[in-house]
């Protein structure tokens, strides 16, 4: 008798598999965060902190590398949401609004450059650090929004700058990629080229995908159901042609969303809710996120880590403070809408990524401190979303009618 | 101590209009109220803009006028102030009676003291009751008018039904009624009509009675149809849902005030309870049925349908709209009941075309922006 129909050991690991075990880890740590009234969000990512190590002794790559195709379905999903919600009519009518997103941007960019610069790193490799400092995290932004189901205009303004300041980041960094590929005595063709073309192309791409969007949306039923699939499956395809077509996830995207959205044509696409599928794949991008910061890192670079955090939080904080009063909004809301601004997490370590993978020669210990930086927000940053829309008096107050009929009837009995 | 009745110059009126505040992306309703107020309060406009028990609601109060046009213009400033804010704010504004697919239990309280109260007293129907109406004020001299007309109005609650009709859809679906906001407010216990009282002394007798009971603090607790509002000195009709447009909010009141001054030149002396009678069967019929509604005489013990008694009352009182210059709002008002045409009319038309709630609160924003056009275009 031969048992060659049992397994063999010892077991691969597969994607199924991965994506399961990450999912219910992750939504367990989430449970349990909230359990200590935190963010799910830091469930998550702690959740990933543990994994770390377990995925390395089993032989495993960083799990960004081994899952990337998770992280690159979420980040697209979060980066369409995103776009979905930037409004470019509204950024029109209300200077303030762009000019606050702008600012906030160029501020962190100028703060995290002069800081990096005093501590003699070239001004390129300088300036694409500044470009990832520049950045907030949509994805961070987007589930503590849905988690404490906060509406009003700190939320849609925060959506709308962490959108501006993706797309400018990455546009940035696309470029200063070209200048990186420069200083590595390339071709000046490829050094002009390569950023024009991930620039374009993904500009081409996003508005190819909400034209197909669109038509297809035009033969079938305006169904919330129908759509949900049109639209997800639009969304899959997209990450898959990106990166087929080797363009930035990020930026593609981020152009789906925003032509789905600003296109005064027709209203052919409903606004479908993506969440409950948004859901899944932000818990296995946050673990993912969590298991590939190297925390090892913190020790030896840590003066310089914070050293970035704080002028990138300060650059922030000045711009928007400055300017979001001129628009009208109260003070508790100018320094929600700051707050908002502060998480890092999965962008700027794809972007850093990105970079490490065209440009191997990036400095060592530059690298370690961004990682680092990355660390240290992506555990405060949650925190402070979350404070920062309670503040603005935009979350849903936290006891629910239930709780607060049974409190009232206990205190009458 | 007795209500007193603040006597007023008779026949000036003025309007309340709920609104819904939404967002811009879906079109849902969203809290927008502390922000749009603050900045509103900082314009020099007519009338006042309030606060209303959600955050996703607003209230104008017009001023006090004594012409239709006057009326109309003035709502026509204020409805423009009102979307230049929201522009801002990324917000969007429109009338209509509820929204079409908004969940109630995703609404917010609007935090001052009353309304927090109200919330805590009346539970989950407080959030239920996020519809939005237009309530008439016209004045009258003394309390005893203003119990008169308040009686005398109720034959004419199902034309306002039926002409100010804008809330077909309800939770997301087809409710099959004209009107499915006045559901929301049957709920309340105190809602329904003013009792069988015939002077305003009778009345402040049952009010007495009430506050001893402990059922009432105030004459705000009743949610009655039309009530007498004694601090401003008029009787408020409060039937209506918000319409779409302002200029359809203004014609209703102009309806009123003619009626009320045909009311009393023409004084009734029939007896009050028969009225009653029919009043909730008539009413019904109205919400459901709006032009075609069947109505009953209780004086005649006949039937007729509701679109030709409101296109006989309006003609019966076309000589005293020549006098307050509400011939035009009630020439138009005679068009709607011809033609049917009222907003909910509207609001199933635009969804027929559109299949989408989402896109039928967009358009519904679009008609209260630009209908009838603003009055200073900014490029």
């Amino acid at each position: 008798m031969s048992l060659s129909f049992l397994p063999t050991l010892p077991f691969e690991m597969s994607y199924p598999l991965l994506f399961g075990a990450l999912l219910v880890a992750g939504m367990l740590g989430g449970e349990f965060a909230r359990l200590l009234r935190m963010p799910r969000i830091i469930g998550y990512i702690v959740v990933g902190f543990l994994i770390s190590p377990l995925a390395h002794a089993m032989h495993m790559r960083p799990l960004i590398e081994e899952a990337r195709i998770f992280v690159d379905l979420a980040l697209g999903l979060v980066l369409f949401d995103l776009g979905r919600r930037m409004d470019i009519r509204w950024m029109r009518r209300d200077w303030t609004l762009a000019a606050s997103g702008i600012a906030e941007g160029v501020f962190a960019f100028f703060a995290v450059l002069a800081a990096l610069l005093s501590f003699d790193f070239s001004p390129v490799q300088a300036g694409l650090g500044a470009a990832i400092a520049m950045t907030a995290s949509p994805a961070v932004l987007l589930l503590v929004i849905h988690d404490t189901r906060s509406e009003g205009q700190v939320t849609e303004r925060a959506l709308n700058l962490v959108a501006l300041n993706g797309l400018v980041a990455s546009i940035l960094t696309t470029i200063m990629l070209g200048s990186a590929h420069f200083e590595a005595r390339m071709d000046i063709e490829t050094a002009v080229l390569h950023p024009l073309y991930l620039f374009l192309g993904s500009l081409a791409l996003g508005g190819a995908m909400a034209a197909a969007a669109r038509v297809i949306a035009r033969t079938v039923e305006k169904d919330r159901e129908v759509h949900f699939s049109l639209i997800t499956g639009l969304v899959v395809a997209a990450v898959g042609l990106a990166s087929l077509l080797k363009l930035p996830v990020i930026l593609a995207l981020l152009a789906f969303g925003l032509f789905a959205r600003n296109d005064q044509r027709g209203y052919d696409l409903l606004n479908v809710n993506l969440a409950p599928v948004g859901r899944l794949l932000y818990i296995v991008l946050f673990v993912i996120t969590g298991a590939s910061l190297p925390l090892g890192l913190l020790a030896s670079s840590f003066t310089l880590a914070i050293l970035i955090v704080a002028a990138r939080a300060a650059g922030k904080m000045v711009a928007v403070l400055a300017i979001a009063p001129v628009g009208g909004l109260r003070i508790q809301q100018a320094i929600g809408l700051g707050l908002a601004m502060l998480p890092m997490s999965s962008l700027p370590l794809l972007m850093l990524h990105d970079i490490l993978r065209s440009s191997p020669g990036f400095d060592p210990d530059l690298t370690a401190a961004i990682l680092s930086s990355i660390v240290m927000m992506e555990i405060l940053g949650p925190f402070a979303v979350q404070y920062g829309l309670r503040l603005a008096g935009e979350s849903l107050p936290q006891l629910d009618s239930t709780f607060m009929g049974l409190r009232a009837y206990k205190a009458r009995a | 101590m007795p209500l007193e009745f603040t006597p007023s110059e008779p026949l000036t009126f003025g309007v309340e209009l709920e609104l819904m505040v939404l967002n811009t992306h879906d079109y849902n309703l969203t809290r927008g109220a502390a922000d749009l107020l603050p900045r509103l309060n900082k314009k020099d406009l007519p009338g006042e803009v309030k606060p209303e028990i959600t955050e996703s609601m607003i209230e104008i109060n017009s001023a006090v006028n004594r012409r239709y046009s006057d009326l109309l213009s003035q709502l026509v400033t204020v409805r423009d102030a009102i979307v230049a804010t929201a522009d801002r704010l990324n917000l969007e504004v429109a009338g209509g009676g509820s929204h079409p697919f908004h969940r109630w239990h995703e609404r917010r309280i609007y935090p001052t003291e009353r309304f927090k109260r109200v919330s805590s007293l009346y539970g989950y129907l407080a959030k239920q009751f996020t519809v939005f109406g237009q309530h008439i004020h016209v004045g009258v001299e003394n309390g005893d008018d203003a119990v008169y007309l308040t009686h005398r109005l109720a034959p004419y609650i199902p034309h306002f039904i039926a002409l100010s009709a804008s809330s077909p859809f309800y939770q997301g679906e087809d409710t099959s009624f004209e009107t499915s906001r006045l559901h929301a407010i049957s709920a309340f216990p105190l809602s329904g009509h003013m009792p069988d009282v015939s002077t305003w002394a009778e009345f402040n007798g049952f009010f007495d009675e009430m506050l001893e009971y402990g059922i009432v603090g105030s004459m705000k607790d009743f949610y009655w149809d039309i009530r007498p509002k004694p601090e401003y000195g008029t009787i408020e009709i409060r039937i209506c849902d918000t319409p779409l447009t302002v200029e359809r909010a203004a014609q209703l009141a102009a309806y009123a005030q003619t009626l009320v001054s045909h009311l009393l030149s023409e004084r009734r002396t029939e007896p009050v309870a028969p009225l009653y009678r029919v009043y909730g069967y008539n009413r019904f019929q109205a919400t459901r049925f709006g032009f075609q509604a069947t109505l009953i005489d209780p004086y005649t013990r006949s039937q007729t349908r509701l679109r030709e008694d409101l296109i006989s009352a309006l003609e019966r009182i076309a000589p005293t709209a020549e006098v307050l210059g509400t011939t035009n709002a009630l020439r138009d008002l005679e068009k709607v009941a011809e033609d049917m045409a009222n907003d909910s009319l509207w609001l199933r038309e635009q969804y027929q075309e559109v299949r989408s709630l989402n896109d039928v609160v967009r358009l519904q924003a679009e008609r209260w922006r630009n209908d009838p056009p603003p009055k200073n275009v900014k490029g």
